[in-house]
């Protein structure tokens, strides 16, 4: 017959180990994408040449489109959400009173960017792109914002 | 190695009595059918044939030579893993949209088309 103390060993002491350790470290990491991916275009559009008809052909419906001073505009984006969390710390505030606790969270949000500017012609008068996805995660959020 | 065995198993219970998951689907639904754009013609389709096959638009914008239609809706999908004292999240979100643009005389001259929602996906944030 198997003794009552091992399965009491068996029951207790998960819960005893999981609790403590669950209160005193935990990490996390959470990613968010909205959006498709944003092509390279700097090599296949031409300001100037480019018509409205060819750059919905080849990206397809934008993510925003607005009017500005007379040109249209269409935007395609996406956003890349990057959040990390790390927390230690020893549970004692029910026992003791006081009790430490150390934490650092970051999140960072990134923007893969096309812009482009058409006459009311529909032809390619500006084109802007940003691809912030080439930054890493730890370095551009541990650097300081520059001025 | 034996007597590692009993604090090795504590450990794993711990870890599996201790973990969870969850999995979540958010849709944005909008019931437009981009198939039946094929019947549309740039330079002779009207606003109205466009809103009788598509509906009526998410959103419209003033243009410098006209107006633009926008038919949007989206699929998103969310991850969740927790592991004892790590968790993952992930969340994946998609668009269907449909951009039409009219001139002055609300005539179609263009349209643009990207269907991706079908993209969203469960996953790692890694």
């Amino acid at each position: 017959m198997v003794s009552p103390f091992k399965i009491f060993s068996f029951v207790m002491y998960p819960f005893i180990v999981g609790s403590l350790i669950t209160g005193c470290v935990s990490y996390r990491v959470i990613k968010a994408v909205e959006g498709r991916s944003v092509p390279n275009i700097s090599a296949e559009f031409r300001v100037g040449t480019t018509t409205l008809q060819e750059a919905l052909q080849t990206l397809g419906a934008p993510d925003q489109v607005a009017e500005l001073e007379g040109k249209d505009l269409l935007i395609y984006q996406q956003s890349i959400l990057a959040n990390s969390g790390l927390a230690f710390g020893i549970p004692l505030a029910d026992i003791w009173g006081p009790s430490f606790n150390f934490s650092a969270y970051g999140e960072l949000v990134r923007y893969d960017l096309v812009f482009l500017s058409f006459t009311p012609d529909g032809i390619l008068r500006e084109i802007a792109s940003e691809k912030g996805s080439r930054y890493p995660y730890l370095k551009t959020i541990l650097s300081e914002m520059q001025q | 190695m034996k007597r590692f065995r009993e604090p090795l198993f504590v450990l794993l219970l711990v870890f599996f009595l201790q973990s969870c998951a969850g999995w979540a689907k958010n849709m944005d639904y909008h019931p437009f059918d981009a198939s039946e754009l094929d019947k549309l013609t740039p330079g002779k389709s009207t606003v109205a044939q466009v809103t009788e096959m598509l509906g009526a638009p998410s959103n419209i914008v003033k243009l410098s030579n006209g107006n633009a239609y926008i038919y949007r809706r989206s699929l998103s999908k969310g991850t969740g893993i927790w592991l004892l004292i790590v968790s993952f999240g992930n969340y994946d979100k998609h668009y269907d949209q449909i951009v039409i643009f009219f001139d002055k005389k609300n005539i179609m001259t263009h349209y643009g088309i990207t269907l991706d929602a079908h993209k969203a996906a469960y996953g790692l944030p890694f």
